[in-house]
């Protein structure tokens, strides 16, 4: 596998997911995404595709704050969930607060903390680990 | 009367009562105008056994003035006149010591004829000093209680005055006849009417000594007053209770004050928590838009080069990227300011300084800077490592920029060490700063001095903040042309 199929970002704010969706194209990074605008919606519908074991995406780019259900709280009950495919977890966040980035730590499943703005290489280097852990 | 000794025995006796009691015996015989003293008269006046008296040299023994004119007139009217005296007076002892005494006289009358004048001297100094020292203190005492600036009463067991000071008056709006028509009871604020009958209660039986209490009382004028009371109970030498000594504070104002300050203190929290907030709209909020400008600017590139091949997009690609370090350097300082308990650790100031130096390698290079180090290998400082790299790259960097043009920068390193700080000088030989003209805003966010194009003025705001945080503080001495010498003061590691 040379290329990520599926791409979940989660994120209320819609200029960001604009320029993540084509930063994706341009960096060829997955074959398919798919947008959920808060943790409860991301949390509802990964809930049901984890049990029916399709379009289980690879990767999660999962935001902050966001309103109804911010990461965190996505976080704590993702964690819950038992998936037969490894999803791979990161933190996209415009915050640079250090508390933010500590406590990233204490959650096993999450690869990395990286702050906006996300760039073609960051793209990159994402694949990388996903395609190579 | 004369006092004749039957036998040796009852004067003996005699003696031994005088002695003991301190009274001595005395006559006159008028037709002889002989005087007679006892021996215990004789102690009294500190005169040996063998002297012998004359009317004259008796009262000469009483202090001049009113002592001595008050014995002349009641001997003299003893004489002539019958009349007997009993008299406290002081005397001069024969060995100069001032003493009272109480003399009591008699006539002896034999044909309408005062014959003799007999009489009683006995020393009642320390009892009449004993009693004149208590009048004093009492006096004082009942002064202090009058004048106290604290409302003081004293009370019965049911609650009702004894007395009271002006001062308890005052606080309560009352003259003092109108408050002796009331009682402790009837001022006290209804609500806390019970918890001094307990209080009092538990005195009177004893399970309770004093009993102190902030509670209300009411004014004159019906207002609730805010006071600090103390009682005690005062019992007599059985134990049995007397009555309550009362103590009361008026804290009406001290209460206004603390209101003020808990208000002030409150009305401070609240803007610390909407600063709070403020801090993380910056970080968060004013991020993100940044941010989004930033990747849409990348895209523009990327999908739409032709675009930005005008005068006008790279302007907005500076201002972006301006924005971003504001925004950044806004969100470091609100972060040291709301860092409440900051851990120090201790770190090696060589080390952490070389570290730093070959984190910039490139621009030392660069620049041809030179760098002396003359800190001593084994000096530790208490700091928070990112806070150290950050302050040693600021000075690092700004004395680069602020070199003397056509000449590299040269940045000597050295330490003092104090009680508490090691101080770390850090000179710079470059442009130099006008401290008179800027010194005060040397520090301040977004002073800049120089017309670098580099200069944000900011680095030295955080620096500062930084250095304040860790417990330190920052001096600076600087001579335009000459160079700069900051100095830092950093917390040394025991």
């Amino acid at each position: 596998m040379n290329k990520i199929d599926i791409a979940c970002i989660i994120d209320d704010d819609p200029i960001f997911i604009f320029g993540a969706k084509r930063m994706m194209e341009l960096a060829n990074f997955c074959e398919s995404f798919m947008i959920f605008k808060n943790g409860k919606e991301a949390l509802n519908n990964l809930k049901s595709l984890i049990k029916t074991g399709e379009n289980i995406p690879d990767v999660i780019l999962l935001d902050i704050n966001m309103p109804v259900m911010d990461g965190w709280e996505f976080l704590d009950e993702f964690i819950k969930i038992e998936s037969q495919k490894p999803i791979t977890i990161f933190i996209v966040s415009s915050s640079i607060d250090p508390t933010d980035q500590d406590k990233v730590k204490k959650y096993q499943n999450v690869s990395n903390f990286i702050v906006k703005p996300i760039s073609i290489e960051t793209l990159k280097s994402i694949s990388a680990k996903v395609l190579n852990p | 009367m004369q006092v004749t000794p039957t036998n040796d025995n009852t004067l003996f006796l005699l003696n031994f009562i005088q002695q003991q009691a301190s009274i001595g015996t005395w006559e006159y015989h008028v037709e002889e105008e002989a005087l007679q003293w006892s021996d215990e008269t004789k102690r009294i006046h500190e005169l040996s056994l063998d002297y012998e008296p004359e009317i004259a040299s008796g009262i000469s023994f009483y202090k001049e003035g009113y002592s001595r004119e008050t014995i002349k007139k009641l001997f003299a009217d003893c004489l002539e006149h019958n009349k007997n005296f009993d008299e406290e007076l002081e005397i001069v002892t024969a060995k100069g010591s001032e003493k009272w005494v109480r003399a009591i006289g008699m006539a002896v009358m034999e044909d309408g004829k005062c014959i003799k004048v007999q009489g009683l001297f006995q020393d009642i100094d320390e009892k009449t000093k004993n009693i004149k020292a208590l009048a004093f203190k009492e006096e004082q005492l009942s002064k202090t209680f009058e004048n106290a600036v604290v409302g003081m009463a004293i009370l019965d067991l049911n609650g009702q005055w004894i007395e009271f000071n002006k001062s308890l008056c005052h606080i309560f709006g009352y003259k003092k006849e109108e408050l002796q028509r009331i009682s402790y009871l009837d001022i006290t604020h209804p609500e806390d009417l019970k918890y001094d009958y307990q209080a009092m209660a538990k005195m009177m039986k004893g399970t309770k000594h004093n009993y102190e209490a902030e509670k209300r009382f009411i004014g004159k004028n019906g207002n609730a007053i805010w006071a600090l009371l103390s009682m005690s109970i005062i019992r007599d030498d059985d134990g049995k209770p007397q009555h309550f000594v009362a103590q009361i504070n008026d804290l009406t104002h001290m209460k206004i004050h603390r209101d003020e300050v808990n208000q002030l203190l409150e009305t401070t929290e609240n803007q610390n928590k909407r600063l709070l907030n403020f801090a993380h709209i910056v970080s968060h909020n004013l991020r993100s838009h940044y941010s989004n400008l930033d990747m849409l600017l990348d895209l523009v590139k990327i999908d739409y080069p032709d675009n930005t091949k005008n005068d006008i997009f790279p302007h907005i690609e500076e201002a972006v990227s301006h924005l971003g370090e504001t925004v950044e350097n806004l969100n470091e300082v609100a972060s040291i300011n709301i860092k409440n308990a900051i851990m120090l650790e201790p770190i090696n100031l060589l080390g952490n300084l070389n570290k730093v130096i070959k984190g910039m390698s490139a621009l030392i290079l660069d620049s041809k800077t030179i760098v002396v180090k003359d800190i001593e290998q084994h000096l530790r400082v208490m700091a928070i490592p990112a806070y150290l790299d950050s302050i040693l790259l600021n000075f690092l960097t700004n004395a680069i920029k602020y070199k003397k043009p056509g000449k590299p920068a040269h940045i000597h390193f050295h330490t003092e060490i104090t009680e508490d700080h090691i101080i770390l000088h850090i000179s710079d030989q470059g442009l130099g700063i006008d401290l008179e003209k800027h010194g005060k805003k040397l520090f301040g966010m977004y002073k800049t001095f120089h017309n670098h194009k580099d200069s944000r003025g900011l680095g030295l705001f955080i620096t500062k903040n930084q250095v304040e945080a860790l417990g330190g503080k920052i001096e600076v001495t600087s001579q335009l042309g000459t160079g700069t010498t900051f100095s830092i003061y950093l917390k040394k590691h025991e």
